[in-house]
């Protein structure tokens, strides 16, 4: 339990010190929420800014906890995994460690971009709203945080990494309907779309920030946040459960491979280490 | 006393390759251990086996009676390791690092604070306390990874390579300190080194060499049966020096200015300086050294690749 506690505390530190890095996670956003904002002014959205947001948030708290793996790969490139390694210490417990502080870090991301969305476009009529605003955003972090973890023990290097991160995550945001709304791609985009586990925590995140949930069926398809497949539609609960499947296969598959991850073997490539020991 | 690292019939393949072919040695606790070879030995194969991170493919290993396969986490308790590349956190502060092992290592809260200060005093490092690792120099990081080996009182500490890259000042006063450790609180040290005076302040030494030990005792006798003691005189009268010596069956050489002779019988080399008092101008007598020792053994310069 301990050891938990204090690799997520770590992992808080870690996101407090990095200020530069906590600006341009701010910057890019706002970005988009202005140039898509003033696309879709005129479309069939009713309250644009306020649409973008939303996608906007659960696509940082996406991002943020998919970081997990650049971090994780670090920490087994930098040495530290393998100073745990030869502690007596559980693994599991570590790996866990890095999901809940991934998952925070997402979260407190998430819960910024909200906040100063209020000021542009966000309204809450219910005291309830943020509430379950947060757990979403919580239950989104901790899910791809785990998505995050299996990464990292699969690909181990921080060069291939980032280049997965870039081929991968980006298309995958583009394509949730979080920027733009799925109604709008093509139809081969489409049914990739449907594959996107981002695609369901985005409609359902929408669904919560923009207080949508009594709307009919009907209408949440119209408005993106119920996802008709060629008639088939998924409901916001049916969201919430994929993300739960999704949730569940990768903490067992990440904690089970970070078990397994050889990380002695790691440490050798690290040329910086090498310069500086040899 | 006993042997608190046993070691028998140790043996690792990678694939077919044979890293480390059926060793075995014993270490005695509160003893300084010292494991050397040139680069490729097995040496770095065998520590980490040691510590529980490679898998042996057969043979024994046991750290304080436990098993380092099968017991690996009462085994990892035990032991403090510093490993040749760094393992520290750097993006965190000294006392972070300090702290983090602490939790890791399960030491009770109300003695961090203690021996945090205790291990930074230590290797002269409590100024640096609140300092990010990242901003030390190599020479500090190095000494805060022999600290933070050392948080959790270990039975025994590994030591790869602890003192390559520091200044002699930092290596003379890391050096203090383990012997001070070894004396008072019974800690075994292992370690590998590549400075020859290093491994002569250990008690024991190991030498592997292609995957084999080929010598295993204390520097003494190492030294005793791989060096001869030399004298170097210095004389007026070259030949009649050359005849006592030859009449006393001392081996010798003549070089530039002085003779090299063998001085392991002391009795008859006396009998011959005194019989030449009035032509003798200088003597020195020089006592192998253990780089004398590795070479005879191993064949290698030990230090060929740097």
């Amino acid at each position: 339990m301990s050891t938990l506690f204090a690799l997520w505390k770590r992992g808080l530190k870690a996101f407090i010190r990095n200020k530069t890095g906590l600006v341009f996670s701010l910057l890019f956003p706002f970005f988009f929420v202005y140039v898509f904002g003033a696309i879709f002014k005129n479309q069939f959205i009713e309250n644009p800014i306020a649409y973008m947001l939303s996608g906007i948030v659960i696509t940082t708290v996406f991002e943020s906890a998919l970081n997990i793996a650049s971090t994780t790969v670090d920490d087994m490139v930098s040495g530290f995994m393998k100073e745990v390694l030869v502690s007596p210490v559980k693994r599991l417990s570590v790996a866990m460690g890095q999901l809940l502080s991934a998952a925070t870090v997402a979260t407190l991301q998430g819960c910024i971009i909200l906040i100063l969305g209020m000021f542009i476009g966000i309204r809450f009529t219910s005291w309830l709203t943020p509430l379950w605003v947060l757990l979403t955003m919580v239950f989104v972090g901790v899910v791809f945080s785990s998505v995050g973890l299996y990464l990292a023990t699969v690909v181990r290097n921080g060069q291939t990494f980032q280049i997965v991160k870039t081929a991968v995550t980006m298309p995958l945001t583009f394509i949730s309907g979080a920027y733009i709304p799925i109604s709008m791609l093509p139809n081969s985009l489409k049914i990739v779309s449907y594959f996107n586990p981002m695609t369901y925590a985005t409609a359902f995140f929408r669904m919560i920030v923009l207080e949508k949930t009594d709307l009919s069926l009907t209408d949440l398809v119209k408005e993106g946040m119920a996802i008709d497949i060629n008639g088939f539609i998924v409901t916001p609960l049916m969201s919430l459960g994929i993300i739960a499947v999704i949730g569940v296969i990768f903490i067992f598959l990440s904690t089970n491979s970070f078990v397994r991850t050889d990380f002695s073997r790691l440490n050798r490539s690290s040329n910086d280490a090498n310069a500086l020991w040899g | 006393m006993g042997s608190i690292i046993q070691v028998e019939n140790f043996t690792k393949k990678y694939g077919e390759f044979i890293a480390v072919n059926d060793i075995s040695f014993d270490v005695e606790e509160g003893s300084i251990f010292a494991f050397l070879g040139p680069n490729g030995a097995g040496k770095s194969t065998t520590i980490n086996t040691l510590c529980t991170i490679f898998e042996k493919t057969s043979g024994k290993l046991l750290i304080d009676g436990k098993d380092v396969s099968t017991q690996k986490n009462e085994v990892r308790s035990s032991i403090g390791v510093v490993f040749q590349d760094s393992t520290l956190d750097l993006k965190m502060t000294v006392d972070e690092n300090l702290k983090m092992h602490c939790v890791f290592y399960n030491v009770p809260k109300k003695e961090v604070e203690e021996r945090i200060k205790f291990v930074l005093e230590l290797v002269d490092l409590s100024r640096e306390r609140k300092k990010s690792v990242g901003a030390l120099s190599g020479g500090m990081k190095r000494r805060l990874e022999i600290a933070r080996g050392l948080i959790h009182y270990p039975k025994v500490l590994f030591l790869d390579e602890p003192t390559t890259g520091l200044d002699p000042q930092t290596r003379k006063h890391i050096w203090e300190y383990l012997v001070k450790l070894q004396k008072e609180r019974n800690i075994t040290v292992f370690l590998t080194t590549h400075y020859m005076e290093e491994a002569e302040i250990c008690n024991k030494i190991a030498i592997i060499d292609g995957g084999v030990i080929v010598a295993h005792d204390t520097t003494y006798a190492l030294k005793k049966e791989y060096t001869k003691d030399k004298a170097y005189i210095t004389t007026n009268n070259g030949p009649e020096l050359e005849e006592l010596l030859k009449r006393y069956e001392l081996d010798y050489k003549l070089k530039d200015c002085f003779y090299k002779v063998d001085a392991e019988e002391k009795q008859k080399l006396l009998e011959v300086i005194s019989l030449q008092k009035e032509n003798i101008t200088d003597i020195e007598i020089k006592k192998g050294t253990f780089n004398d020792v590795f070479l005879e053994i191993t064949g290698k310069k030990i230090r060929e690749e740097e």
